[in-house]
């Protein structure tokens, strides 16, 4: 456990940098974004209330008052959120191979430390997790310095305000990474690290049998799919609607279980009889 | 002791290694000598538990290895196994905090030994300071067994000299050693053990004392005979 911790530890130090940069851009760009929205609109209002001759009212009424979802569909604040899923999504692959490639092969060292191999599995695991949630937690905490921004740019009658809830509850991609309730928050990332595990899985396959090892990979991650979807499967086609809710909810959760616990045993027998330097 | 028993290796369907065996004492400095891609760094590694064998058993002090076994027996491969961007006061840090059996007191004598600067960073050091701190971190472990790959390969002739002496210090004394070369010359005089690997089978495996009293011949004079013959 000791060491566990310490490999945590020591595998977010090796992307604190990079991770730090990437709250930097994402910090940076999205300011940037609220304040080009945010004049746009207000340029728009002066064009046509000094020029147009419109009145507030008929501005308003033409074009709606500026609330933040006009900033958050604007590349300037996707794109870092983009970028960052990008990140995650590439680093998944990165935080293993970066051990075999290169002249300095790490792996030599990590596998042979006097702790359990899959320390190191559950330590890379960890790490993606840290990285995902410290990214969520992140574009919290700045919503509200963002919000602060355009409320200085956009006098009050021009404005609505709202707040992180009910922004993210009317847009599908960050709905996703926002869910509201709780149970669906567990079944969002639920579902997250049971994938990353799998994709662990596939990775240490290719490390195992390099070419052949991708192979099995692709028929284990198909295998894993179809137990994690099997009970949706079943009522959808075969049981016609058989399960209450609840109960096909409580299956699904079992498979993701099922399919959890298969990756990790796989994971640690493959680093334990089977990985190659 | 370290063990290693009728081990057999495939890649693919060409068999690598084939009923290799020998054995490696402690306080003794054996030798894998064979020509490159012959399996050497194979048998360490399978040593290690860092590639899969298809046959054969290997057993270190009668046991199969396992985790505890890390705190008994090291690999210094032939590049260093430590972040390039560590500095080697840092790398050392990992160490301390990774093995029980790290020993700063003998990890500061090698520093000087070496003449190392902690604050040096490792994708800054020269090729035979690379070697010596990757030396320093499989060396300052207090482990029974040392596995040390190619440890003189591509290093300027006074790293060698420096190398060299590391074996007849106290840094080496009572462990067992094995090391696998291709350039016997550095340290014929101090192997106790040769292990001569040809077509991936062990050609001949003898105590050099022993040889030396017996035929008159030295490690090269078998090599010839074996590579030339």
């Amino acid at each position: 456990m000791k060491r566990y911790v310490k490999l945590v530890n020591f595998e977010f130090n090796r992307i604190a940098k990079v991770y730090a940069v990437l709250l930097g851009i994402i910090l940076t760009s999205q300011i940037i974004g609220v304040m080009i929205t945010a004049n746009g609109y207000l340029k728009k209002a002066d064009k046509a209330m000094n020029e147009d001759m419109m009145s507030k009212a008929e501005f308003l009424q033409m074009y709606g008052q500026m609330d933040f979802h006009n900033i958050a569909y604007s590349i300037w604040f996707i794109g870092p959120i983009a970028l960052s899923v990008a990140a995650v999504a590439f680093y998944i692959f990165l935080i293993w191979y970066r051990d075999w490639f290169g002249k300095n092969t790490f792996a030599y060292r990590l596998l042979t430390l006097p702790t359990a191999r899959l320390n190191v599995f559950f330590a890379k695991l960890t790490t993606i997790v840290l990285m995902t949630f410290g990214f969520i937690a992140f574009q919290f905490i700045i919503y509200p310095i963002e919000s602060t921004v355009m409320k200085w740019m956009v006098p009050k009658d021009f404005r609505i305000d709202l707040t992180f809830h009910e922004l993210t509850q009317q847009m599908l991609d960050l709905g996703l990474l926002y869910p509201t309730e709780p149970m669906l928050f567990l079944l969002h990332y639920g579902i997250g690290i049971i994938a990353v595990t799998i994709l662990f899985t596939v990775i240490l396959f290719e490390r195992s049998f390099r070419w052949k090892g991708i192979i099995f990979g692709v028929i284990y991650s198909a295998v894993a799919g179809i137990v994690i979807f099997l009970p949706l499967i079943l009522q959808e086609f075969l049981l016609n609607g058989y399960f209450y809710p609840s109960e096909l909810i409580r299956l699904s959760m079992l498979a993701g279980v099922i399919v959890l616990a298969g990756s990790i045993a796989l994971s640690g027998y493959l680093l334990n009889k089977k990985i190659r330097i | 002791m370290i063990e290693v028993k009728n081990m057999v290796k495939k890649f693919g369907f060409k068999k690598v290694l084939d009923d290799v065996s020998f054995t490696a004492e402690k306080g003794q400095i054996t030798c894998l000598i064979g020509v490159n891609g012959v399996g050497k760094t194979t048998i360490m590694n399978a040593i290690m538990n860092l590639t899969p064998i298809n046959g054969g058993d290997i057993l270190i002090d009668g046991q199969k290895l396992n985790k505890h076994t890390y705190e008994k027996v090291t690999f210094i491969p032939d590049a260093i196994t430590m972040l390039p961007q560590m500095k080697i006061g840092e790398a050392m840090e990992f160490m301390s905090d990774f093995y029980d059996s790290w020993n700063e007191a003998r990890a500061n004598d090698m520093i000087d030994f070496f003449r190392l600067n902690k604050n040096d960073r490792i994708n800054t050091l020269s090729k035979g300071n690379t070697a010596k701190a990757n030396l320093l971190m499989g060396l300052a472990l207090d482990v029974d067994y040392v596995l040390m790959d190619e440890p003189f390969s591509g290093i300027d002739m006074f790293s060698r000299e420096q190398i060299a002496n590391v074996f007849t210090s106290h840094l080496i004394e009572d462990r067992g050693v094995i090391i696998t070369t291709h350039e016997i010359q550095d340290i014929e005089h101090l192997i106790d053990k040769a292990v001569l690997l040809d077509n991936g089978t062990v050609y001949r495996s003898f105590d050099v004392e022993e040889l030396r009293e017996n035929e008159g011949k030295s490690i090269v004079d078998v090599m010839r005979e074996v590579y030339q013959g």
